[in-house]
């Protein structure tokens, strides 16, 4: 009996560090919009943010963007063979780059590199207390370190991400001129053939979105840190780990509600 | 925080945001420099096109469809599209919608009235309105093919019982091959409708060459109108005879292969013709034969179809571009 | 008005850390709280300042009860409070200087300059002009105390809370430090709780004592009635023998 009730009491318990965690994520979002009203606390604070969570990003972004416009186009034109016209490299090049690749796997570096900086960080000034130095020279601590994240996250992911899908599709398409004697004129009939502006809107809504969920949950996993050097390295892989989901999970509810 | 880092983050944000405004423009086709104009054009209906779609002249895309609506009395639909204020439009233009690719992809082609006469326009109320024409969709061509195909049996039908206590015997059966053949013939349009989907090179050579032999097929037509007047029936079913062993060639043509195809095809065609002229004898009441046929219904019917497919094929041989692309599939 | 502290519980999880403890630092006076670690001490220190709150009881701040106030009162009491942080926790981030400079910025309305010279004074207080423009990472255990120091004083607070400012030091430093804290309460008035298990430090800057044992308040008095106590735990601690204490417990 024992034994035939475990993996239940298991998945309950799962749940509800589960249902815990994502209220408690959501409380210290309550909090992180209240705290915006200490502009005079924040706003010194976002500018360095923003060259740190979005002008840092951008070599790492755009890398990752490179060689996947150019694996999109060389895989179009593999699967293409023969039976559709090379233009559909450019479409499909365009199309992957905006709707998924370019915001998600922006998102997923970011949450690895950004994320993980701002648990780790922030785990440190937990673990030695200075949080707590911040509440007693009467800095709102939410204010001064997660509000001018967040907000430079919600700025600059969008940015980092329209930068990398651009490279990305530029990319594209010099590999498939290069590569693929396709003509430039092919690539741009085809990118522009299914194009709409709703896509572009698309995708910064995905980056916007993964760009709050990337700091927010860094900074959730941050403050919540207990413990010395280990607990911040143990925060640091769950704020990786737990944005990475996320972020797939919001890819694809918004694939659900927008598309 | 150095003031060459808060630069940098500036840079940053004004690259994004000037790589996204500008290319969405470009991608959507918006011309930075070249003005544009705004023209409506009236339709009755709109077929499949939407806003986005290219707008055409003399086939160089010269801009978008940027609106679709209904008229406030409901009855025409307009599309408006802006277009490069550069080209001057021909005085009579019109818009004619049709499918630009087979992807579903509509576009509006505008044209000097003259080259496409035979259309029926949709007339707008205001002036400065572009009267449209919307061409069927493809898949209507191998449904009036079929309406053709069934008006023949009918036709035979009646041909057939009108001659089964008839002496010639010869022209029974003949007329029992034509029956025949006309299932055979009505059967491999069908198969060409379910096969749609799946259309091969082979297909559209042979679409083109009905397209010419449409055009043949109404010369012809007025020519046995006026050498069979009056004839007797004798001759009448001496070409029956000849129209039914042509059929039964291209019936057997089309089993065979893809090399023969193009032969029987083109065989198809005289036969088709043949066919539709001695019906259109029919329809005039004239000759023996023709008073055979007391319905004239059918006959009228048969020749709108016939139109209408001549129209689609003259479409065919005109633009063979845009059927062309269905070698993609 | 001095800081009062009035039946104090705290608990965190089944693990009860203070269960009724009272004691009282009297205005311009410098209390010592002694107690072994893990006694509670740095955790009744954070109820003073709010960073916690009580379970039960309350701490008196300047008239004030501490966990009734709304966040902006709290706030505004804690530009009075100078927090004196163990491991002097600075801002990784900043140079020495903005580290001292923080608090001003947000608890004075003085310009840059007034600023910038305020901090300097805190530098030399605690001995380290021209460190400045150091980052907390270049600094030494002792040098990182004295900053966290005279980040605390900068804003001139009318309360002064340390936790263990003498902990880990040399005895040179440990000296300096005892100077510091003793100016504070000397020259500016300043009322201060000291918590520390440095018993040398203690009776040199104490002018109360109260000693935190299993969550209540084993004794509270002058340096000379501590000496002169009986009490085994007391005794024990203060002279260093376990033996005594352990054959209370």
């Amino acid at each position: 009996m024992q034994l035939l009730l475990k993996p239940f009491a298991l998945l309950g318990r799962g749940g509800m560090t589960l249902a815990a965690g994502v209220g408690q994520w959501g409380r210290l979002t309550a909090e992180t919009v209240q705290a915006a009203r200490h502009v005079d606390v924040w706003l010194r604070l976002l500018i360095p943010q923003m060259a740190r969570v979005g002008v840092d990003s951008v070599p790492i972004a755009l890398f990752i963007a490179l060689f996947t416009g150019i694996v999109l186009a060389l895989q179009a034109s593999y699967t293409f063979t023969g039976a559709i016209p090379l233009y559909f490299v450019g479409v499909l090049v365009g199309k992957t780059m905006m709707l998924e690749l370019g915001p998600v796997l922006t998102g997923l570096a970011l949450s690895g590199r950004v994320g993980a900086n701002i648990a780790a960080e922030i785990g440190t000034m937990r673990v030695t207390e200075q949080i707590d130095a911040l509440e007693t020279l009467a800095y709102p601590p939410i204010a001064y370190l997660v509000v001018p994240r967040v907000l430079a996250g919600i700025i600059m992911v969008p940015v980092v991400t329209a930068l990398a899908i651009g490279v990305g599709i530029v990319a594209g398409w010099i590999t498939a001129i290069q590569l693929l004697d396709m003509s430039s004129a092919d690539f741009v009939n085809g990118l522009t053939l299914f194009f709409l502006p709703f896509d572009v809107t698309f995708a910064m809504i995905k980056a916007t979105s993964f760009g709050f969920i990337i700091t927010s949950i860094g900074c959730f996993f941050g403050f919540n840190t207990q413990g010395g050097a280990e607990g911040v390295g143990h925060s640091t892989t769950r704020a990786v780990v737990v944005s990475s989901m996320a972020i797939l999970v919001l890819d694809a509810f918004w694939a659900l509600v927008l598309l | 925080m150095s003031r060459a880092k808060e630069a940098l983050v500036g840079v940053v944000i004004v690259a994004a945001v000037l790589l996204v405004t500008f290319g969405t423009l470009w991608l959507q086709g918006v011309s930075l420099r070249a003005a544009e104009t705004e023209v409506t054009a009236a339709f009755t209906s709109v077929g499949l096109i939407r806003p986005g779609n290219n707008v055409k002249y003399r086939g160089v895309r010269i801009g978008r469809i940027r609106e679709i609506e209904v008229d406030p009395q409901g009855e025409l639909v307009l599309v408006r599209a802006r277009i490069q204020d550069d080209i001057p439009l021909p005085e009579d233009a019109v818009a004619i919608l049709s499918p630009e690719s087979l992807f579903g992809d509509w576009q509006m082609e505008i044209a000097p009235r003259d080259r496409f006469p035979a259309y029926r326009y949709s007339e707008p109320r205001e002036e400065d309105h572009l009267p449209g024409y919307s061409i069927p969709d493809i898949s209507q061509l191998t449904a009036t093919a079929d309406r053709i195909s069934a008006d023949i049996e009918i036709l035979t039908e009646r041909v057939g019982i009108a001659f089964s206590e008839e002496t010639a015997r010869n022209v029974a059966s003949l007329i029992e091959n034509t029956e025949e053949v006309t299932q055979r013939l009505s059967q491999l349009i069908s198969q060409q409708a379910d096969a749609f989907v799946g259309v091969t090179g082979e297909i559209q050579e042979t679409t083109a060459e009905i397209g010419e032999a449409a055009v043949g097929l109404r010369e012809t037509l007025d020519r046995i109108n006026a050498t069979l007047a009056r004839e007797e029936v004798g001759e009448a079913l001496n070409d029956l005879l000849a129209v039914t062993s042509n059929l039964r060639a291209f019936s057997e043509g089309v089993e065979g292969t893809s090399d023969q195809f193009r032969m029987t095809a083109a065989r198809a065609d005289s036969t088709l013709m043949r066919v539709s002229s001695l019906l259109a004898t029919v329809e005039e009441g004239e000759g023996t034969l023709g008073m055979l046929f007391r319905d004239p219904g059918v006959a009228t019917e048969m020749e709108g179809a016939l139109q209408e497919l001549q129209l689609l094929l003259e479409d065919v041989r005109l633009n063979p571009r845009r059927y062309l692309r269905l070698s993609i599939f | 008005m001095g800081i009062v502290i009035r039946d104090l519980h705290k608990s965190f999880g089944p693990k009860v850390v203070l269960d009724g403890f009272s004691v009282e630092a009297r205005d311009g006076e410098t209390l010592v709280i002694l107690g072994g670690s893990g006694s509670g001490k740095s955790v009744t220190l954070k109820h003073v300042v709010g960073l916690l709150t009580p379970d039960s009881g309350e701490v008196e701040v300047d008239g004030q009860i501490v966990s009734t106030l709304a966040r902006e009162e709290l706030f505004e009491l804690r530009r009075k409070v100078g927090y004196v942080f163990q491991f002097a926790a600075l801002f990784d981030s900043m140079t020495l200087a903005e580290n001292v400079a923080m608090g001003l910025r947000r608890k004075s309305d003085m310009d840059r300059e007034a600023i910038a010279e305020r901090v300097e004074e805190c530098l030399r207080l605690v001995d380290l002009d021209g460190y400045g423009e150091r980052t907390p990472s270049e600094l030494s255990g002792g040098q990182r105390k004295r900053a966290g120091i005279a980040r605390a004083i900068a804003t001139k607070p009318q309360y002064l809370l340390y936790d263990e400012p003498t902990t880990g030091l040399d005895p040179v430093t440990r000296a300096m430090i005892d100077q510091l804290i003793l100016r504070m309460s000397d020259e500016l008035g300043v009322t201060g709780i000291v918590i520390t298990h440095d018993m040398d430090s203690a009776f040199r800057v104490a002018d109360r004592f109260a000693m935190l044992h299993n969550g209540r308040c084993r004794f509270e008095g002058t340096p000379d009635e501590i000496r002169a106590c009986e009490d085994p735990v007391v005794r024990g601690f203060i002279e260093g023998r376990p033996e005594l204490m352990e054959k209370e417990s």
